[in-house]
């Protein structure tokens, strides 16, 4: 599909998304080992819509299954219909009893039995859940395995086999292959440690907040309206309030989210009070906010005394300048 | 090329980046596929299929540069280029006869590698530093004192007069000034080149050796021994005790949860189970009680006590996917919220800053006083779900004690638990107020050995 790792970063971009170049090689090398990918880093850098561009930009269906503390192999692979199953088994009565009709021994009855046993157990009453979705798939698929840091260490260890094989064990059906290798992404934003095993059967993907080139070019590609300026001030503002001490940092999807929200405000440029009406699109924590304004009120001061500076006039707060410079 | 991946990786693992051979294989085989031409793709690569924890990356980061690139020492060139033939022909004569007669062996080969351009290979000139010199140091930090020596061992310094003496019966051959300056400065040129070599050499040979005597050592069981016999700067030690002693808890807590089946019963469960007994609940299903500890812990990072917080701190840590919530604190003098260490770096590492941040000396752990600082700054690491752990040993040398901070503490946990080294008759002598305390605790674990930590540890999970 991919020649180069040149072609993958124009696939990616295609679909508006701007890859590094350290995602780019990761996607080629996984698309040509077939290997799933271990992506891990900050929530809202865009490890998700990774995914979501990759199944676009190669064109296949996109299967998604979330992690959560306990989930399990019914949630996540397959399950028998029961209820399925006896509506079959009470509808098809009359049928049975002519299949049965004639027999005079209970073995004899049993076998006949038997030999229509696989009519209840054939995939007929499964349940696929994404997982074998995406090995049964008639197509090939990408297989986005979403947090897998909240499932717990058991699953981690049920994912072993599929991620490594691509094959499911099914007791009743025996072992399913898939006919397409997916190609697989699980994200992570590292609130517990994963396994070795699993570090290992995969490719790892660390990305980090993007520096404040990518990000205005992410910032103009999503919000294609937003005043050059203006976009600029913002991605400055962000990279900013990334490098103070806050409970958390605003992401790239709140940065876009913020620049949508300019956009719709008809902002020019970032004054005091399109910020401060705004920011708590950037920050989720009312102790963020504060001292973010702090800060943003302080910068502002010290803006506009260097300002003073450059027509020459004397500085009148002279002492606290010297104090704050500081 | 594969042998510098190989030496790579050696280089990688003796930096204590876990390195399976699954992966190295998997290395091999992206490097084949983004090949070498691009040097951005081909780090990328590397990287994507060895290093899988972001704390590796700094690791990744420094020794790439070493292995791939652009330091390499440049490459000797053969000097004498100024020269006419009858000259050249007269420099190789005189050569020719001070090598005879030269010793040792070594310095005659250097100076016939710095006269003629005539190199060696890595390997070849690895081999020749071995044979020539004594290795005592196994540890990278070394590297620069380590090439001074084998620089002196070599007599390398007396290149210089040996070239000295050269030029000198060159001079005296009538050979032109000129082409003599320029031969001077061509040979001090390939001595430099020699000088990066080896220092080179001797790095990658550090590195293997330490590489060497980490696998080499035995790791003993070190269980009964008391913490303060423990060597606690033995970083890899530990992390294999402490792996091994993680892993043994987690499959006691695992079977531990599968027969107890305490949980509410699970009505839907137990219906799907009973189909196949046409409804007759002979097989009943429980809904798992699976409630992963919240914990905070409360850790004296004293002298006396660094060792078994260290271990403490360490074995929590390993058993993160059995916890759902770990805050740690640290106190000393004063305390401090940590928990932005333990995410930046890798425990054992993080235990070796964390002191800094509560500034005390001997004789100054303020216990009493901590904990009036965290019932009014840090009490939001504590809800009805949370374990409080107090790892310390009760001492108190500053203020008197609080056992009211204590009381507040507890009514918020769910539990209050102290681990406690010292024996329990020291427990109120002098500056020591573990009696006011512990009565307070629902629960007081002597630990003075890792069996009986691990014991402790293993009662947070019934």
């Amino acid at each position: 599909m991919f020649n180069t790792i040149g072609d993958v970063k124009a696939a990616l971009s295609a679909q508006r998304y701007i890859p590094s170049d350290e995602i780019a090689t990761t996607v080629f090398l996984a698309e040509k080992l077939g290997k799933p990918i271990l992506a891990e880093g900050p929530a809202g850098v865009g490890k998700t819509e990774l995914a979501k561009v990759w199944a676009a930009a190669t064109g296949r269906e996109l299967i998604r299954l979330q992690c959560y503390e306990g989930l399990d192999e019914t949630k996540a692979l397959y399950e028998w219909e029961y209820a399925k199953q006896l509506l079959y088994t009470q509808l098809l009565r009359d049928k049975l009893n002519d299949l049965l009709a004639g027999v005079t021994t209970l073995a004899e009855a049993a076998d006949r039995l038997a030999a229509e046993e696989d009519v209840f157990f054939s995939s007929r009453f499964m349940l696929p859940r994404p997982l074998l979705k995406a090995i049964t798939s008639e197509r090939p698929v990408t297989l986005l395995i979403d947090e897998i840091d909240r499932a717990d260490a058991e699953f981690e260890a049920f994912l072993l086999e599929v991620l490594s094989d691509f094959q499911v064990s099914v007791p009743e059906l025996g072992t399913i292959r898939a006919r397409h290798q997916p190609m697989a992404l699980l994200t992570s934003n590292n609130t517990r440690e994963l396994s070795e095993a699993l570090k290992r059967r995969c490719l790892y993907l660390h990305i980090d907040y993007p520096t404040a080139e990518q990000e205005l070019q992410i910032v103009n590609l999503k919000v294609p309206g937003l005043p050059p300026k203006l976009a600029q001030q913002a991605v400055e503002l962000v990279q900013r309030l990334r490098g103070m001490d806050l409970k958390k940092h605003p992401s790239v999807s709140e940065t876009i989210d913020w620049a949508r929200a300019l956009l719709e405000l008809n902002a020019r440029h970032l004054d005091r009070a399109t910020v401060e009406t705004t920011l708590n699109v950037l920050l989720k924590f009312e102790g963020d906010l504060q001292r973010a304004r702090r800060a943003t009120v302080r910068d502002e001061g010290d803006r506009a005394r260097r300002e003073r500076d450059e027509f020459g006039r004397p500085r009148r707060d002279d002492e606290s300048g010297r104090f704050r410079g500081n | 090329m594969d042998q510098r991946v190989v030496d790579f990786i050696h280089a990688l693992r003796a930096q204590g980046v876990r390195i399976s051979l699954a992966e190295s294989i998997d290395a091999m085989r992206c490097v084949e596929i983004a090949g070498v031409a691009d040097k951005q793709f081909f780090r990328s690569a590397l990287r994507a299929s060895l290093v899988k924890e972001p704390r590796d990356l700094p690791t990744f980061d420094e020794l790439f540069p070493r292995f791939f690139g652009l330091d390499t020492p440049p490459p000797l060139q053969q000097p004498g280029g100024g020269m006419s033939p009858e000259e050249r022909e007269r420099l190789a004569q005189m050569l020719q006869q001070m090598l005879a007669s030269l010793t040792p062996e070594q310095l005659r080969r250097l100076f016939e590698m710095m006269m003629t351009g005539q190199g060696m290979s890595g390997s070849q000139m690895r081999q020749f530093i071995d044979e020539n010199t004594t290795a005592t140091q196994t540890t990278t930090g070394f590297q620069p004192w380590a090439t001074r020596r084998a620089l002196r061992e070599l007599q390398f310094d007396r290149l210089e007069q040996l070239l000295q003496e050269l030029l000198q019966k060159l001079r005296e051959a009538g050979v032109s000034e000129a082409a003599l300056q320029q031969l001077e400065q061509e040979a001090r040129e390939n001595r430099e080149a020699l000088a990066q070599q080896i220092g080179r050499e001797v790095g990658n040979g550090l590195q293997q050796r330490e590489a060497e005597e980490r696998r080499r050592r035995p790791v003993e069981d070190l269980q009964d021994r008391p913490f303060e016999e423990l060597k606690y700067q033995d970083d890899d030690d530990m992390r294999v005790i402490i792996n091994r002693l993680a892993a043994q808890l987690r499959t006691r807590v695992a079977l531990r949860q599968k027969r107890a089946n305490k949980g509410s019963l699970d009505a839907k469960s137990t219906i799907r189970a009973n189909l196949r007994y046409s409804g007759v609940p002979l097989d009943i299903r429980h809904r798992r009680k699976h409630l992963k500890p919240r914990i905070t812990v409360i850790c004296d990072v004293s002298g006396s006590m660094r060792a078994v917080t260290g271990f403490m701190l360490m074995l929590v840590y390993a058993l993160q996917d059995q916890i759902s919530r770990t805050r740690p604190f640290v106190y000393y003098r004063t305390i401090a919220d940590v928990q932005a260490d333990f995410q930046q770096l890798r425990p054992e590492d993080a235990i070796r800053v964390v002191p800094e941040r509560v500034q005390g000396g001997p004789w100054q752990t303020s216990l009493g006083a901590c904990l009036e600082i965290f019932t009014r700054d840090h009490l939001d690491a504590i809800d009805r779900r949370t374990t409080v752990i107090f790892l310390g040993d009760g001492d108190d040398h500053m203020s008197p004690p609080n056992p009211r901070a204590f009381e507040t503490i507890k009514r918020r946990a769910h539990r209050v638990v102290w681990f406690n080294p010292e024996p329990p008759y020291r427990w109120g002598r002098e500056d020591n107020h573990m009696h006011i305390y512990a009565p307070m605790c629902d629960a007081v674990h002597h630990v003075s050995n890792l069996r009986q930590l691990v014991a402790a540890v293993d009662g947070l999970f019934s």
